[in-house]
């Protein structure tokens, strides 16, 4: 129980440094708020969206009044009939995307086939698009009472979801916070190495498991902490939870797991605390690739198997698929991976640890 | 079996060789000091003997547990008292010792009961519910020292344990380490020559990396100087008197009075009772004692503060 004792020494160093503390609970809050409200959550001022309405039915009519309705949308006038004068407009810039609303619309509603809504955007502006698109998807679910083309998993549930861009963009921010745990790992074990307080305690007979277990202990507090803080922040937002909240929980546990333990390692490696920032070529890129931020659905092949072989697109799906209603079964592969990548980081965290023991 | 044994112990960083093949064995309960200037290996001979660096050659040994290939064995069985005084700063004495002492396997009783003897011996005890950031520099190291000795180990490191302390502290923990002797087997570096002079029981004179000289005291002084020196005040000094004694040992000087006399094995009584006899008055007489730094000097050719 060696690592008990370091743990305990740790907790007690991070629960006594007001900054510290301060920094690792209060930046859950801060990042939340941020973000959301960047994102266009429930404070955000609606998106102007044009709609290009080729069905010209009774259906799709009720449709677009439908998403007129919808706070987050603004809708232009006029509704175009025809695509070819939406396109021109979007390419001089007098507005910034449509939505295609195809002919065969009303048809394919009343016989229950897949119905495929275009939005269309500027490349050079993609980011309000990819913000629309999860607006489009759950508010076209909602019309529709079944589940579009792009977003299966909304299905049946959208009508519950007060808010579908709190509910798509929580669960990337939420893993994102996560992932700050693994500089802030980093930087304990780092920073007791560049104090020397390692060096002395090389000199007593706890072994290297002792030392990453005990260093990785006191961020389970700050894990659960998190985990609740984010989760209250998400609600207070406006995140509306279909699905069990404990199974969020249990992906946010094992998300931050694996971020401690890419700590350990970060902190196994580097020499000393301000060498621990090599950690931000890690955790940007990756969060960015694996959906933290913005959807990842027209990101490249290649660049989705290297996010999908991570495990925070994982945590992020999963954590969304369960807030919108999805079942554990759902997850579970998700949830292999996860804990499958904790045991894997931990092993090579307490491996790399051992090498830098003896100089 | 010596509690330390070193053989022909090298550590090379790059083109620096720090450690240049040192042989040591020292026995248990010795309390035996590295001496020598800063820079001459002395923290890096300790580092290899607690596991903490890999001798690039040679091997070393702590109560028989190779340092290199039992390393767990070795550090179940020292304490250390690092050069830097290293503690975790938002723990108070207490929780400081408890880290250490738990980690070596103490019971909370034990470490309770040990904690409270050296809190009270270090003079501690009146702070230790303090977090140590608030410290004086005095006050860490003794608790450093405290720190490499609340899990009663039968080999204790310490390196330079008195370094940059003022000289009322330095006594006391000197005092300490003196209570110490023959209890515990203590290497202890410093490049304080009275602490070596007046702690050890043998000294090995450490410059570049290798051993210099090595032994007692009394010993290193002895062999580095042949001659031992005794100044007399005097007076009535003929020139009979001096003559007799110029015959009798190796050198003789006489400047207003003062009688200088060299020589291998000098008696005191032997000088003095023969003034005496010859009707010469003796004011003082005292035998001149070489310093440690004189024999560093000596063997080293330099200044032992380099």
């Amino acid at each position: 129980m060696k690592f008990w004792q370091i743990g305990k020494r740790n907790l007690k160093e991070i629960s006594r440094d007001p900054v510290l503390l301060g920094f690792l609970l209060g930046m859950p809050v801060a990042f939340m708020l941020v973000f959301i409200a960047a994102a266009g959550g429930a404070q955000a001022g609606p998106i102007a969206l044009s709609i290009v309405d080729e069905d010209r039915s009774q259906n799709s009519s009720a449709f677009i009044e439908y998403i007129g309705s919808v706070d987050a949308i603004k809708l232009n006038e006029p509704i175009y009939n025809e695509e070819s004068q939406a396109r021109k407009d979007l390419q001089d810039g007098r507005i910034s995307f449509y939505l295609l609303i195809p002919s065969g619309f009303q048809q394919a509603q009343q016989v229950h086939q897949p119905i495929n809504l275009e939005l269309v955007y500027k490349e050079a502006d993609p980011v309000t698009g990819l913000q629309l698109k999860p607006i489009i998807e759950a508010v076209g679910s909602q019309f529709l009472g079944v589940a579009p083309p792009l977003n299966v998993e909304l299905k049946g549930t959208t009508s519950i979801i007060k808010n579908p861009a709190v509910n798509f963009y929580f669960p990337g921010i939420a893993v994102y916070g996560f992932m700050i745990l693994i500089s802030t790992a980093a930087g304990l074990i780092a920073g007791d190495r560049e104090k020397g307080f390692l060096s002395r305690m090389f000199t007593t007979p706890a072994r290297p498991w002792d030392f990453i277990l005990g260093y990785a202990l006191p961020f389970i507090p700050v894990l659960i902490v998190s985990a609740l803080v984010y989760l209250g922040v998400g609600m207070g937002l406006g995140l509306t939870i279909v699905g069990n909240l404990g199974y969020v929980f249990l992906v946010f546990f094992l998300i931050g797991l694996c971020a401690i333990g890419i700590g350990m390692i970060v902190g196994s490696l580097v020499k000393n605390e301000s060498q621990t920032a090599i950690s931000w070529i890690f955790i940007v890129p990756v969060a960015m690739i694996s959906g933290a931020w913005f959807t990842v659905d027209r990101m490249p092949s290649a660049v989705k198997s290297i996010a999908g072989a991570l495990p925070f697109i994982h945590a992020i799906d999963a954590s969304r698929a369960v807030l919108n209603g999805s079942p554990f079964s759902a997850i579970l592969l998700d949830l292999y991976w996860l804990g499958g990548w904790a045991v894997v980081l931990f092993a090579a965290g307490i491996m790399l640890f051992r090498r830098t023991m003896v100089t | 079996m010596n509690a330390v044994q070193a053989f022909k112990l090298t550590k090379q960083f790059d083109s620096l060789v720090a450690v240049n093949g040192i042989d040591l064995e020292i026995k248990k309960g010795e309390l035996f000091s590295l001496l020598g200037p800063n820079g001459a290996g002395k923290t890096t001979v300790i580092r290899m003997l607690c596991c903490l660096l890999k001798p690039t050659k040679g091997t070393a040994s702590v109560l028989g547990y190779d340092v290199v290939k039992t390393p767990f064995a070795v550090k179940r069985l020292i304490g250390v008292s690092p050069q830097e005084t290293i503690l975790s700063e938002r723990l108070n004495c207490w929780e400081n010792l408890a880290l250490i002492g738990k980690v070596h396997g103490l019971s909370s009783n034990q470490v309770r009961r040990r904690s409270q003897e050296l809190l009270e011996t270090m003079g501690l005890i009146e702070r230790a519910r303090d977090q140590v950031r608030k410290f004086s520099g005095g006050m860490r190291r003794r608790l450093s020292i405290a720190m490499a000795l609340v899990s009663d180990p039968q080999v204790l490191f310490l390196d330079e344990p008195t370094l940059g302390l003022d000289p009322q502290a330095r006594r006391a923990i000197w005092d300490y380490i003196a209570g110490l002797k023959g209890k515990k087997t203590i290497l202890l570096t410093t490049h304080y020559m009275e602490e070596a002079d007046s702690l050890s029981d043998r000294i090995g004179i450490i410059d570049e990396g290798r051993v210099a000289a090595l032994g007692t005291s009394q010993e290193l002084k002895t062999n580095t100087f042949g001659m031992r020196n005794m100044v007399v005040s005097t007076e009535g000094l003929t020139a009979d008197v001096i003559g007799d004694l110029h015959s009798k040992y190796s050198t003789v000087a006489v400047t207003r009075g003062q009688l200088k006399i060299s020589h291998k094995d000098l008696d005191f009584k032997q000088i003095v009772d023969y003034l005496h006899s010859r009707g010469v008055t003796v004011y003082s007489a005292a035998l001149e004692q070489p310093t440690l730094e004189d024999v560093f000097i000596q063997i080293t050719g330099k200044k032992l503060r380099d």
